[in-house]
């Protein structure tokens, strides 16, 4: 399969460049590094949430965990901006890697979860604990699935990748 | 400084604090004394804190004094060894860590961890011990009288208890390749290494901002009740994080990152030993729904949480610092 042109245009802006190549702190690693402390934040919230539902620590009380999807939700802007960020250092890298499609389908079944929890179980006030757990539980247990699942795609990309950069194949 | 200095600084600590905790547990049992016990167990798990840069720093100290005069399968021999006495001080301070939990709000801990803790800080004692003198065999001829079979490599003539112990002695290069040698595997490690530092940054962190004041809708009590998760995810971390340095320390030891995340975990270290002993604990445990923390634990966990944002700041950066410490002598 022949590799889109596109992403050679892209590797070669300035800011592309600069992402990749730079040899400041503030470069590559700075953005890798608020990409896993949004990691933390979504994933970190996400799943306490989902294991207070499932039975954990059973006296937190759970309408009160409603304030944790805030920080969830910052985790996962930070994480988006971040991500494309480091899609625009390397295009051909993440695009041409299935891996990468598999780890954007975790995470999009994990967000989608974690939006109807958000809404089903924590946006109606009046419901009572019970309810609210009865109403979790089977998001809760798929949600920590597709976490684990893009986290583990994620740490796997450096593994498959079939290019480095455009024009440039993974050695062997 | 360098890391000969480093790894003489701390490499007595392993040895001498096992001895010390185990000789207290041991009075414990005498006198049915209880804060003996406790002591130590804290004793237990400090130690097993400090193993990890005594481990870390070896492998630099190997990089300095290698070389004519020093033979290498004196080296390799100690090596081996402090990868096994290793992982029994770790799991000796995690099961002390267990049990310190465990006695929170009872009277001892629980038979099986008694005898667990007693157990594996026996095993510790002794492989430790080996560990000290394998090291020590390294540049102290006066201390081997088998000094010239070991000058040629591999002919190193053990002693009764050393024969015993050998066997059990990964070689180093062997673990480092069953580490690397699948992709599968190693991914497998980062993923958890990744996950452990969601159960910590999830329940730690949430512990942490909460006695700050935030989401004060929340008793603390409960979310304490958390922290077993947390301590689960750091116990998955120190083990993926060892091995891989084990599988590959020239990728580690050398960046000035890896050191400042050691170091940030060793003050979480004292500020966990802050938290608990001191009367900052009882004071935060009361705190309920609404109501706001001393400032004194608002310190302790805005500290907390601030030297695990350096903890993964530092992690991230382990690898474009990855020489920055060469050549330091």
């Amino acid at each position: 399969m022949a590799v889109p042109e596109i992403f050679n245009t892209i590797e070669q802006t300035g800011i592309s460049t600069w992402l990749r190549e730079s040899q400041s702190i503030f470069g590559f690693y700075f953005i890798l590094l608020f990409h896993t402390i949004g990691m933390s934040l979504v994933v970190g919230a996400n799943a306490i949430v989902d294991l207070r539902i499932l039975g954990v620590a059973r006296d937190i009380p759970l309408q009160p965990l409603k304030r944790l999807f805030a920080i969830m939700w910052t985790g996962l802007g930070i994480n988006v901006t971040t991500g494309l960020l480091l899609l625009t250092a390397y295009p051909t890298k993440a695009l041409t890697n299935p891996d990468f499609y598999v780890k954007l389908t975790f995470i999009g079944l994990a967000v989608f979860l974690m939006a109807r929890m958000n809404n089903r179980v924590f946006g109606d006030t009046g419901l009572s604990e019970a309810a609210m757990v009865a109403k979790g539980k089977t998001m809760a247990t798929w949600s920590l699935v597709f976490w684990i699942g893009a986290v583990g795609a994620g740490r796997l990309l450096s593994e498959t990748a079939r290019y480095f950069f455009y024009g440039h194949p993974a050695g062997g | 400084m360098n890391y000969a200095h480093l790894h003489l600084l701390l490499n007595h600590v392993p040895v001498i604090g096992a001895i010390v905790g185990l000789g207290l547990l041991l009075i414990s049992f005498f006198g049915k004394n209880e804060d003996l016990r406790r002591s130590s167990y804290i004793i237990f798990a400090a130690v097993a804190l400090l193993t990890i840069p005594t481990f870390l720093s070896g492998f630099g100290a190997q990089q300095m004094i290698k070389g004519p005069g020093v033979s290498d399968a004196l080296i390799r021999r100690h090596e081996g060894s402090a990868l096994l006495s290793l992982w029994f001080m770790e799991a000796t301070g995690g099961l002390a860590l267990v049990g310190l939990w465990k006695s929170q709000h009872a009277a001892r801990p629980p038979r099986w961890n008694v005898l667990a803790v007693l157990l594996f800080s026996l095993l510790t004692v002794g492989l430790m011990s080996r560990t000290g003198n394998t090291g020590g065999d390294i540049r102290h001829p006066e201390m081997r009288p088998a000094a010239a079979a070991t000058e040629a490599e591999g002919a190193i003539k053990e002693g009764p208890i050393g024969a015993m112990i050998s066997p059990f002695e990964p070689d180093p290069d062997k673990f480092a390749d069953a580490m690397t040698f699948s992709k599968w595997w190693w991914t497998f490690m980062m993923a958890a290494h990744f996950l452990g530092l969601i159960l910590i940054i999830g329940t730690v962190g949430l512990l942490d901002i909460r006695i700050m004041g935030f989401l004060k809708q929340l008793p603390v009590a409960p979310l304490h009740r958390l922290i077993p998760w947390g301590l689960a995810g750091l116990g998955v971390n120190v083990a993926t994080g060892l091995m891989a340095f084990a599988a590959r320390p020239e990728n580690y030891v050398f960046s000035l990152g890896l050191w400042l995340k050691i170091l940030a975990l060793l003050l979480l270290g004292l500020n966990a030993a802050a938290f608990y002993l001191t009367n900052i604990f009882e004071g935060v445990e009361n705190v309920k729904a609404g109501e706001d923390a001393a400032i004194s634990a608002k310190l302790v966990a805005a500290s907390s949480l601030f030297l695990w944002f350096v903890v993964i700041t530092m992690g991230r950066y382990i690898q474009p610092l990855v020489d920055t410490l060469l050549g330091t002598n």
